[in-house]
């Protein structure tokens, strides 16, 4: 396996090229999520590597997603996901099934990775079938349980792909509870908030390439290492072979970091 | 009982400001209502005061005072609730204090801006002539739950008040289909644009699909944000017909504040105002406090534009642009007022910013995040380049800005709202709440 290493290179040099796939810009996108795009934009091309965004939504052909090597799908409002569920089973389901099974990397967030879980129970016992391709679940308890919101701080496992000693910091808000089965593991542990479902500590999952997650909006922004990985993993999917990132300078996102720990008292 | 909680609470009120404690903006109001739930119902009910409630993501304090100030400039008399203090309690706070020793409510009009999530219970208490609604934008998820949600409460609210005339965005699809919902009421107006615009919504956009349907809404013209010229291909729901759609002055800066003075010049109209009184009396309003407010401070001059979620700051950034801004300082909060959740950012165009601004401070609880932002709106990633001068001090913030602004140039400070209650204090040398 030849070992490249990546410097800042001007365009006029590029070496590698990764279409990055944002589903549903127009209608997953509650929160900040247009922030991992940027990062992973600016991070890419800050070295060299040209990273196009390929924005697919409701009608657009489903061919360019085949060609991605990167899927960012972030949150949505309720009505909103209604109508991207249907979009998704009128074809583009199989397709990111395919992609997810193929190990293209992928940030799932919120809505989306509930979505990509079994089902979503509402409150008034209404099932609404998912992907399958998470094997979890989620319940909603409706108004009279409090949405799980805050800073949050989480631990990426050990053995999970994407593992850095860094610890994750972000913000998380949402109503539903998500349990994992035992066939999945979770993308991290908890140390501050609430994660998955508030009780037993974990938080997201983990299925081969593709991360779900409640830390939301512009997660990225504050865990660069997490974003280098997801673009070394992309890379290394793409051409086939082991490409090392020249380190950014990342004192700004680590100021920022700071910010949050300490509030949280805690150490980084 | 009622007149029991207006002595009280004019006589906290007063101590309250003798004592330099604040102007005491919702205390009186919640002990009124803790003596008598009813107290702002049975209060209006013995008064001829016409209410007129406003609602609305941006523009509620901004086109109250519009309002206020054509009314008053005609001679009427207004009551209304400071800004921030538009919950039940701040209303009742504003009837309290200016409510006479009899008990009795004397006032023309009273003008009440009412928070997104409180306009429901609101209308349980209150029967006002006229609700004006102006947009729904995201703002703070972390409080308000989502748009959608907001605008159906609001058309549930209104269904069975059919005597209550409604005046509303007919360029904001979410807006403007509430109106066409009921059918039973006697009076739906619209105001609304007709000029050229672009043509694709922005980033921030929040309601480019339609409310009825759920199909991508098609725009002729996008003014900002997700507010236009719209139609759905699908059910064929359209931006309604327009009762007025310019006027001959504008007191404020920015198309946002275009649509603030025509909501209220429409509804002046309808009080039997002519344009030539509406005009008058636009010519001699006042910004209200940090929204293009200037103030003159260390023989400088600064100006504030309130910028408290996406919108509001891309109109900013904008407004800014046209007014030549150099120098500009950004403070960006996460307290409870302003959400504590900063996420928002991303969604705000800083791209723009860039291109303009020679000297940009950055402060605030959270000015490193500001700063990452920023960083990843430009081309490279050179910090000399970045021209980004961060510095968490509130004070020594303005300083340093005021530092980098020439004699005759003005310092632009775009806050997020207890940002702007903090420096607004500093520059001020008073506290407004």
């Amino acid at each position: 396996m030849t070992n490249t290493r990546l410097k800042n290179n001007n365009l006029s040099s590029i070496l590698y090229t990764l279409k990055i796939g944002w589903l549903y810009p127009d209608l997953m996108s509650t929160y900040g999520d247009r922030g991992n795009i940027i990062v992973l934009q600016k991070r890419c091309e800050w070295r060299g590597i040209e990273a196009k965004i390929e924005k697919i939504s409701v009608g657009n052909d489903i061919q360019r997603l085949q060609t991605v090597d990167f899927i960012l799908m972030g949150g949505a409002e309720d009505r909103q996901q209604e109508i991207v569920s249907k979009d998704l089973k009128a074809g583009k389901d199989k397709i990111l099934r395919q992609l997810i099974e193929n190990k293209i990397p992928g940030l799932y967030i919120c809505g989306a990775y509930q979505f990509l879980g079994k089902y979503y129970k509402e409150a008034n016992g209404n099932i609404i079938n998912g992907l399958g391709i998470f094997d979890v679940y989620t319940e909603n308890s409706g108004s009279n349980h409090t949405r799980l919101i805050g800073d949050i701080v989480s631990q990426i496992d050990p053995g999970n792909p994407f593992f850095n000693f860094d610890s994750l910091i972000g913000f998380e808000n949402h109503g539903g509870r998500t349990y994992l089965s035992k066939n999945i593991k979770p993308f991290a542990q908890v140390i501050r908030g609430f994660g998955n479902n508030g009780k037993d500590q974990t938080e997201g999952a983990i299925y081969k390439n593709s991360i779900g997650t409640y830390l939301h909006g512009p997660l990225l922004s504050k865990n660069p290492k997490l974003a280098d990985c997801l673009i070394k993993t992309a890379l290394t999917v793409k051409y086939k072979k082991e490409i090392n990132l020249e380190p950014l300078d990342d004192n700004l996102e680590d100021s920022a970091r700071r910010v949050i720990a300490s509030r949280l008292k805690l150490q980084l | 009982m009622n007149l029991l909680a207006i002595l009280l609470g004019q006589f906290i009120s007063f101590i309250s400001r003798s004592f330099n404690l604040g102007n005491g903006s919702t205390w009186p109001g919640h002990l009124a209502l803790k003596l008598n739930h009813h107290f702002i119902s049975s209060l209006l009910k013995n008064s001829k005061t016409q209410i007129v409630l406003i609602a609305g993501t941006n523009g509620k304090t901004t086109t109250s005072l519009l309002i206020k100030t054509i009314l008053e400039s005609n001679g009427k008399t207004t009551i209304h609730n400071s800004s921030g203090a538009n919950l039940l309690n701040g209303i009742a706070s504003a009837l309290v204090l200016q409510s006479s020793w009899t008990g009795k409510l004397n006032t023309d009009y009273a003008i009440f801006e009412v928070d997104e999530n409180a306009l429901s219970k609101v209308l349980q208490e209150i029967d006002p002539q006229y609700v004006l609604l102006l947009n729904l934008f995201r703002d703070q998820l972390d409080r308000y739950g989502e748009v959608a949600n907001v605008a159906k409460k609001w058309a549930e609210a209104l269904k069975d008040e059919p005597t209550i005339s409604l005046i509303l965005n007919a360029d904001d699809p979410q807006i403007a289909f509430i109106g066409q919902q009921l059918f039973n009421h006697k009076k739906v107006q619209y105001f609304g644009l007709s000029q050229q615009g672009i043509n694709t919504p922005e980033h921030a956009a929040d309601s480019t699909y339609c409310p009825r349907c759920g199909t991508k809404l098609n725009y002729k013209t996008v003014y900002y944000s997700h507010i236009g010229n719209w139609e759905c291909p699908h059910c064929q729901l359209k931006q309604p017909q327009t009762t007025i759609e310019d006027f001959p002055y504008m007191p404020l800066e920015g198309l946002y504040n275009v649509y603030n003075t025509l909501a209220a010049v429409l509804l002046c109209k309808d009080l039997d105002l002519s344009e030539k009184q509406i005009e008058a009396g636009l010519k001699s309003f006042n910004p209200a406090f940090g929204r293009q407010e200037k103030i003159e401070y260390a023989g400088k001059q600064l100006q504030f534009f309130l910028s408290k979620n996406p919108t509001g700051f891309n109109q900013s950034i904008q407004t800014i642009r046209s007014l030549n801004a150099k120098t500009i300082l950004l403070a960006l909060n996460d307290r409870f007022a302003d959400g504590t959740d900063v996420s928002w950012i991303w969604d705000v165009d800083f791209e723009k910013l860039s291109d303009f601004a020679d000297n940009i401070i950055i402060t605030g609880d959270r000015a490193y995040d500001l700063a990452v932002r920023l960083k990843y709106s430009r081309q490279k990633m050179t910090n000399e380049k970045l021209k980004v001068n961060i510095e968490t001090d509130l004070n020594t913030s303005i300083q340093r800005a005021l530092g980098s602004t020439a004699q005759t140039e003005t310092l632009f400070i775009l806050p997020t709202y207890t940002a702007m209650l903090d420096i607004r204090k500093i520059v001020s040398g008073r506290k407004i709440l």
